[in-house]
């Protein structure tokens, strides 16, 4: 599957419900089979498991490498650490542990041991969660110019995984193959699919 | 460019080494004045200062801004778009620059201490006023009249647009003179289904035209072409924008006659009795914070509105006690 499929897809409301189950397996094990990164400064080895399945499950390995691969875990372990107030970080935590849970219930194990299938009906119960809270009043503060991550834990979570992947060196450099010194303006070009931008 | 430990005479003194200091530097240079540019800030060499080419990967917070640090030393800084985790160097440390302000009249002074000051920073579009802006006020009967017109200005227009090199369409438009431009960029897609649409309907009622900015598309007075890289604010290591650290100081610099101070803190101009003119300007070392004095025989104050106008109301002496250039009492007040 190309990345831009992989995008079509996450834009689709079926998304999770369209992607194999084997891909979803094959995700799977290699998690499992990674070793834990030992860096961590906030997420715990179980939350950070959850991090790593759930940001893969948003990003695969496609015809590039994935969110697992571009470290976003690590990246969002810096952002807890160093960038989010204590408020922002206890929605995001308290996020992981409602994950947990709600896998708990419906499949009687944690989410980072979950099939890829189970994964996914998880994440897309917090989609759709937040998409039917979309157009609720928000506060004052995250509709100015700041850069805030007081958003409900799966805005926080789509959001950091989409900023950690596209600014990793894999997302940068293989995926959208950003060029630094473009050298040349080209305001209106024909666009092919299979051209990278 | 040369630094001074001394004091010495100079024909003119320039306080501030932004836009309006680095033209007056390139000016009086020219025209053979030996000139002394005082900085407040420290200085900057593009090769070493400049990171418009660093990319995102290399950035610990990936352009999310080191938050926490900005939030404590630059709460108002942070405020402008171009204070990113690359570029907040070139703005001030709030702590170190404290101000205060009615409770109900905020302000958020951007501010950029370093050889440049906002001049790397600016957001360089560049659009003539028409008659319509000079004699607006007129119009609504509004103040006094001003003194000037469009063709006073113009061949000024003409003049600084001719070094700085303006990019844009000419529309022939009265309300926004064409000036004599470089090739303009072009339009994306939607710009230009919008352009046409905008043309089927209002004719030229309504114009939609490219912006009009202070950045080269072609070399130009030996400065290069932009290479679109994006993040001008950064800084632009090919001089394709104009700033004073591109353009104006190293034409200065070449004649050999600019002399460039760096960590030069001006807290007052020196009036003197006899002459009955300024003739000296204070400075405080920001490094040594040794206190010295140089001499001109003009001094062009060119340290951003604010400064500038501090400068002037510190520099009160038993004669003219509310400061300098302040017989109306109006000096530092209705600025908006």
């Amino acid at each position: 599957m190309e990345r831009r499929e992989a995008l079509r897809l996450m834009g689709a409301v079926s998304v999770f419900s369209a992607l194999s189950s084997d891909l979803f397996a094959a995700t799977l094990r290699a998690q499992l089979a990674a070793n834990q990164a030992g860096t961590l400064r906030t997420l715990s080895p179980a939350q950070n498991d959850i991090v790593v399945a759930m940001s893969d499950l948003m990003i695969p390995a496609t015809g590039t490498p994935g969110a697992k691969a571009a470290k976003v875990n690590e990246f969002i372990d810096l952002i807890l650490t160093e960038w989010a107030t204590e408020e922002e970080r206890k929605i995001f935590l308290e996020g992981l542990a409602e994950a947990d849970r709600r896998t708990n219930a419906l499949f009687s194990h944690g989410f980072a041991a979950a099939t890829g299938k189970e994964q996914a009906a998880i994440v897309q119960g917090f989609d759709e969660e937040l998409a039917a809270s979309r157009n609720e009043k928000l506060p004052e503060q995250i509709r100015s110019w700041e850069v805030t991550l007081l958003h409900p834990f799966f805005a926080q979570m789509r959001r950091l995984t989409i900023v950690g992947y596209y600014t990793s060196p894999i997302g940068q450099e293989q995926e959208l193959k950003v060029e630094i010194i473009p050298g040349a303006l080209h305001g209106c070009v024909p666009a092919k699919p299979e051209v990278n931008q | 460019m040369r630094t001074v430990k001394k004091p010495e005479t100079y024909d003119a003194i320039i306080i501030g080494s932004g836009m309006t200091g680095g033209w007056a530097a390139k000016e009086l240079t020219e025209k053979g004045l030996k000139v002394l540019v005082l900085e407040a800030g420290r200085p900057i060499e593009p090769d070493r200062d400049y990171v418009e080419h660093v990319p995102i990967t290399e950035m610990k917070f990936r352009g999310m801004n080191d938050r926490r640090e900005t939030l404590k030393d630059q709460p108002i800084q942070r405020t402008c778009y171009a204070c990113d985790e690359w570029a907040s160097k070139f703005f001030v440390k709030d702590t170190e620059n404290p101000y205060t302000t009615d409770p109900d009249k905020p302000f958020a002074w951007i501010r950029g201490r370093q050889v440049g000051g906002k001049s790397i920073l600016w957001a360089r579009q560049s659009y003539r006023w028409s008659d319509l802006d000079f004699e607006a006020n007129v119009r609504e009967g509004m103040g006094a009249d001003w003194p000037i017109r469009y063709a006073d200005i113009e061949p000024w227009y003409n003049y600084v647009e001719e070094f700085a090199g303006i990019t844009g369409q000419a529309e022939g438009l009265p309300q926004l003179p064409d000036g004599h431009f470089l090739p303009p960029m072009e339009m994306n897609c939607a710009e230009i289904v919008v352009k046409e649409a905008m043309a089927r309907q209002f004719a030229r009622e309504r114009v939609m035209t490219i912006g009009r900015s202070a950045v080269l598309t072609q070399t130009h007075n030996g400065r290069a072409a932009c290479h679109y890289c994006g993040p001008c604010h950064r800084g632009c290591i090919t001089q394709s924008y104009f700033s004073s650290v591109n353009a104006t100081l190293p034409v200065a610099e070449k004649t050999g006659r600019l002399t460039l101070r760096p960590y030069s803190v001006v807290p007052s101009l020196t009036f003197d009795q006899q002459t009955r003119r300024v003739t000296g300007v204070k400075v405080i070392d920001g490094q040594t914070h040794k206190v010295m004095e140089f001499h001109g025989r003009i001094i062009f104050l060119c340290a951003s509105a604010l400064e500038s106008t501090r400068i002037l109301l510190n520099s009160a002496t038993p004669e003219f006690s509310t400061g300098l250039a302040n017989s109306s009492g109006e000096l530092g007040r209705n600025e908006t």
